[in-house]
């Protein structure tokens, strides 16, 4: 069993070599050479592809990946290599099962299966993305809470302290970092839901030092939470990462490794990406020592999880990983287009529906590729909830044909999506409830989803 | 070695993306006396922009434009200091980093390898960049551009300190501040007194083409 230890072991005892050189020069050409040998293709015309043989050959390739090329530790300048026995005895290790919350709101994530009923673990949020302000901070948190589906919280990220913004490893950012568990659990607390778990603990903390000083019980963090910690692709690591790890470890937190692959990037293209998606999985178990995933792979053009291509991407590595493992994964997906759009509710319902019929469950979500403060409602994860829910069971040759729907709806508007509303130009924070106008957004919306086969709960 | 087949050694050089081809090429260009200037705009740059024309229709991946960049990095280090500070089709220099703090590299790894595909001399100072080292290489290397990446909103306040530290030392009419990354927008390189913000590579390069004689 590959332990903190071992990995500082094999981080500073392992090959020396340039980070360029990895990436660019092992990495990049072990890829495409996985991809070659286990013919893997990219099929435009099935998204949420059916072959089980598929799935299998990816997962085989991301494992021989990782063995072939390891992870990389950017401080040491070393490869971390592990045995393919070490990461077999890693994914046997992994937990099928974790507690998360207190009280009434403690529930279990499960492992899925492709096409398992059981309803996807609904982490919803902001997934990070930016806000302006400590009330709209608290306005976003008490829609999160508030939304039936949800099972955990993954929070905006603050960026201002008393009107300064952020520095990073400064001060401010220690501040911000506890001012986000404090204000996360207080949300949560203001609508009667105090056992949520917060599970991107902490959005607002990039350096090791604020995600540290945040964890002070004083600030409301608690064991029951999830400890997300994000990897840097490809496949690296740094002392500050695996600082954050020592310190989750150490109050016996659950490690969620969050990690983006990017469609153009070190991977290349679909075929290439599915299968480094695939091998993050394994090395965020051993490397970050994670016991759940969160994968979030990245279109380098769209900065968003909803072209067809992506769409394919999380269905086929999502089969990979399910089939092949008990591992717990959770797909964190971004739209193009923003609130207050048919487009935006579209574009999450296809990732969501690709993701959930191929055995993950769901975080939602970035909005507007997460880019814009206050962008964002408690109405979008809301909406992909209530989807993911929907479509669990479904098969995927049917899943295959509303994504073929869904896409035609908004496909042809990637390149010049609607930034749609702002947070209090769509939602109305003293009712609770979206505008008139986003109201209508939603029914028609809901409508055309009904149209597409699918019926969600009626919009009041 | 003849002038036609030296620029094609270079030309494809870059298009194989291959270091060690690149500096043989640069060599025997020196060796034949070729003018610098000619070597790069007839033998690099017209297979850059190519490489760069290819990634931005995704008929290439990241991988490919930083070798193809590093390769025109290769043959640059040998050819730019043979050419006359000042001579006509000298290309501006551009001092690229991730912010202090911001250790994501592969919008700036991007962009830069987009600014070398259009003939900059591009000086990367990688991740984590100190806002002071931004300056100093930017005087250092006679920049006219900094090119300042930030992934996380956590991190894009250390590129509001470079506007802010170069406007307390009395440097800001000096240099041309572009922001780029994941929270970035034009509002934002507003509100700080940058002068733009490029929302992908493309733009980018078209910036920093509009600020390469200063701001």
């Amino acid at each position: 069993m590959v332990q903190i230890l071992d990995v500082m072991d094999k981080a500073l005892n392992g090959k020396p070599m340039s980070e360029t050189d990895y990436q660019l020069r092992l990495f990049a050409p072990k890829v495409q050479e996985k991809v070659k040998e286990y013919k893997i293709k990219y099929d435009p015309n099935n998204p949420v592809p059916s072959d089980n043989s598929l799935a299998d050959d990816l997962f085989e390739a991301g494992l021989e990946l990782l063995v072939d090329v390891g992870a990389y530790c950017t401080s040491s300048g070393r490869i971390i290599s592990y045995t393919e026995s070490e990461i077999k005895q890693a994914l046997k290790d992994a937990p099928s099962r974790l507690h998360f919350g207190e009280g009434r709101d403690r529930k279990s994530l499960v492992h899925r299966n492709v096409e398992d009923k059981t309803p996807p673990w609904c982490l919803l949020g902001a997934g990070g993305g930016a806000c302006s302000s400590d009330r709209s901070f608290l306005t976003l948190v008490e829609g999160y809470a508030e939304i039936p589906e949800t099972n955990a919280i993954t929070t905006p990220a603050i960026t201002r302290v008393s009107g300064m913004r952020v520095r990073p490893a400064s001060p401010l950012e220690v501040l911000a970092a506890m001012r986000n568990a404090v204000l996360a659990r207080e949300a949560c607390n203001r609508v009667g839901r105090q056992g949520i778990p917060i599970m991107n603990s902490l959005a607002t903390a990039e350096s090791d030092i604020a995600f540290a000083a945040a964890l002070h019980p004083k600030f409301g963090m608690r064991p029951s939470d999830g400890y997300m910690i994000c990897c840097m692709d490809p496949m690296k690591v740094d002392f500050a990462r695996l600082n954050k790890a020592t310190v989750a470890l150490s109050l016996g937190g659950a490690i969620g490794m969050c990690f983006g692959p990017l469609i153009g990037g070190y991977s290349g293209g679909p075929e290439g990406t599915a299968v480094s998606n695939v091998a993050h999985h394994m090395m965020g178990i051993l490397t970050y020592q994670a016991s759940w995933l969160l994968p979030f792979p990245l279109h380098l053009r769209y900065v968003a999880s909803s072209p067809r291509d992506m769409v394919w991407l999380v269905a086929a590595s999502s089969q990979a990983i399910n089939r092949n493992t008990h591992l717990l994964s959770i797909n964190l997906n971004y739209t193009t287009a923003g609130p207050c759009t048919p487009m935006c509710l579209f574009e999450t319902s296809a990732t969501v529906t690709a993701a959930v019929v191929s055995g993950h469950s769901i975080e939602c979500l970035g909005v507007a590729t997460n880019k814009h403060e206050d962008r964002t409602t408690p109405v979008e994860p809301r909406i992909s909830a209530e989807v993911g829910h929907a479509v669990a069971g479904m098969k995927r040759s049917e899943a295959n044909v509303l994504v073929k729907g869904l896409l035609a709806k908004y496909e042809s508007k990637l390149s010049a999506p609607p930034l749609g509303k702002g947070l209090y130009e769509c939602w109305d924070p003293d009712t609770r409830r979206p505008t008139k106008e986003y109201r209508g957004v939603i029914r028609k919306y809901k409508s055309a989803m009904a149209d597409l086969g699918v019926d969600l709960k009626p919009e009041m | 070695m003849s002038n036609e087949k030296v620029l094609k050694d270079l030309q494809n050089a870059i298009l194989k993306y291959d270091s060690e081809a690149a500096v043989n090429a640069a060599k025997a260009a020196i060796s034949a006396k070729m003018d610098p200037l000619v070597a790069i705009e007839k033998g690099l740059v017209p297979s850059i922009e190519q490489i760069g024309a290819k990634f931005e229709k995704m008929e290439i991946y990241l991988p490919e434009l930083m070798l193809a960049a590093d390769a025109m990095k290769s043959a640059l280090v040998l050819l730019l200091p043979l050419i006359p500070k000042g001579a006509k089709g000298a290309k501006a220099t551009v001092v690229i980093g991730t912010v202090q703090g911001d250790v994501h590299e592969i919008g700036k790894n991007i962009v830069s390898s987009m600014l070398m595909a259009n003939g900059f001399n591009v000086v990367d100072l990688g991740v984590d960049v100190k806002t002071i080292n931004f300056i100093d290489e930017a005087k250092k290397n006679g920049a006219k551009v900094i090119g300042a990446s930030a992934l996380m909103s956590s991190t894009i306040g250390s590129q509001k300190d470079i506007v802010d530290y170069l406007a307390a030392s009395g440097d800001r009419r000096k240099f041309a501040v572009l922001v780029g990354g994941g929270p970035t927008t034009k509002e934002w390189a507003k509100e700080i007194g940058a002068d733009g913000c490029g929302m992908d590579a493309i733009e980018a390069v078209k910036l920093a083409e509009k600020f390469s004689k200063g701001r």
